[in-house]
Order: structure tokens, then C-alpha cells, then sequence
């Protein structure tokens, strides 16, 4: 039973992870053009490694997560532990996300005060 | 083991949350754009993108909890235990899914304060005088 719930857990994360990822490469890039004033060929190569360095954190966070899955008896309990286990990484990546969002936040406000005194 | 109704409820339960958060989140920010634009002073590119990331940022959090605080850890018995065990938990969630949507009012209230207080030109106080 585990051997389903793992193929099943790791498809969900798998899909999750993969389009939250290309709404942040989208949206985010407009960001880093601002941060680094306009230069549009550093922008797209450094947003494509962000892009690749977020899908090996998360799906290797989601791969070492199932070492810690109970034993699976019947399918209820597949389903419910396939919910919370896809939950904690759900929150995971969003707490992520909100960090993410305040640390361009800092930085944008320190670079206004360095340009603009 | 005996048959108990606890399938069911999750059955129930996850329908309802899946609705209440794209119900919610859809409404916040359909409306918050007027706000994203007053931040960022018109410019209609950044603050799209800052509302889309905002409304990533709310599904992942609030389905992650929904999903995460899913268990009933003790066997429903009869449909009046479901009822209860269900009503706390959606209730809960929903008192959870509206802190998070004044949050974000707060957050886009608090920029949008700042941002008139950072666009207004200062020759616009003498008003008082003349």
C-alpha cells in the first residue's frame, strides 16, 4: 500500500511544485529586472537558475519527507496521509514564499535609500 | 476494525475548503488590483505581478493548512458525530481563511497609506494657508 501512496504523493508535489514555480518565474521576474536597473540578459539567466535551484530544493524536500511515513493498512489511511503529508509541503512552500517576498522587499527598500537619501 | 464514518467526512471536508479558498481568494483579488495599482503609482506590470504572487502566496498557505489539519483522530460513530466533527473543523477553517483575508487588507491599506505619503508633492500642504 505504501509503494501507491508514495507514486501517488509524489505526482501531486510533482504537478504543485512544477506551477507554482513557472507563476513565480513569470511574476518574479520583473522584479529582479527593477533590482538590477534594466539589464535584461542577467535578469533571464538569473532567473532561470532560481527557477532550477527552487525545483531541486522542493522535490528534494518532498522525496526525503517520505522516510518519515508511517505504514499505510487500508485506504483511508492512504488518503489521509497523502493529504496531510501534500498539506506540510503545501505550508512548507508557502511559508517559503512569504520569505522570499520580504527579503526583495528589504532589499528594494535598501537600495531606494542608498539612491534616493 | 470497525466501519466508521470518517471517509466520509474527509470526503465532505475536502470539497468544501477546495470552494471556500478559490471562493475567497478569487474575490480578494479580483477587487485588489485597484489597490496594486495605487501602490505602485500606475504601474500596471509590477503590480499585477505583486497580486498574482500575493494570490499564490494565499492559495499555499491556506490549502496547505486546510490539508494539513485534516485528520479526525477519533472513529465517527453515527452522523450526529460527523456533523459535529465537521462543523468544528470548517469552522475553524473558515475563522482561519478570514484572519488571513484582513491580513491582506491590512497589508494592502498599510501600502497603499505609505505610498500616497511617498507620492504627494510637499507643495500641496500650503493649501491651508491660501
Amino acid at each position: 500500500m505504501n509503494t501507491i501512496a508514495y507514486i501517488i504523493y509524489l505526482l501531486i508535489t510533482y504537478l504543485i511544485t512544477v506551477r507554482v514555480g513557472l507563476v513565480f518565474f513569470r511574476n518574479g521576474r520583473i522584479f529582479i529586472l527593477g533590482l538590477l536597473k534594466d539589464d535584461v540578459t542577467l535578469t533571464d539567466a538569473i532567473n532561470r537558475i532560481l527557477l532550477i535551484g527552487y525545483y531541486l530544493v522542493n522535490l528534494g524536500y518532498a522525496a526525503l519527507m517520505i522516510s518519515t511515513w508511517s505504514t499505510i493498512h487500508n485506504w483511508m489511511e492512504l488518503f489521509l496521509s497523502i493529504t496531510v503529508m501534500t498539506g506540510k509541503i503545501v505550508m512548507t512552500l508557502a511559508v517559503m514564499h512569504y520569505i522570499n517576498m520580504l527579503v526583495i522587499y528589504f532589499i528594494s527598500k535598501r537600495n531606494k535609500t542608498i539612491l534616493h537619501p | 476494525m470497525e466501519r466508521t464514518l470518517n471517509f466520509t467526512a474527509y470526503l465532505i471536508y475536502l470539497p468544501i475548503v477546495i470552494f471556500l479558498t478559490w471562493y475567497v481568494a478569487h474575490t480578494l483579488f479580483k477587487n485588489s488590483k485597484v489597490f496594486m495599482q495605487d501602490i505602485f503609482n500606475g504601474k500596471t506590470d509590477i503590480a499585477l505581478a505583486t497580486n498574482k504572487l500575493f494570490e499564490t502566496g494565499f492559495y499555499l498557505i491556506n490549502l496547505g493548512f486546510a490539508f494539513w489539519v485534516m485528520e479526525i483522530t477519533h472513529g465517527l460513530l453515527d452522523n450526529r458525530d460527523m456533523v459535529e466533527a465537521l462543523s468544528t473543523k470548517i469552522g475553524g477553517f473558515c475563522v482561519n481563511l478570514g484572519l488571513m483575508l484582513f491580513l491582506n487588507l491590512y497589508l494592502f491599506f498599510r501600502g497603499r497609506r505609505k505610498a500616497k505619503a511617498r507620492y504627494t508633492p510637499l507643495s500641496a500642504t500650503p493649501k491651508i494657508e491660501g
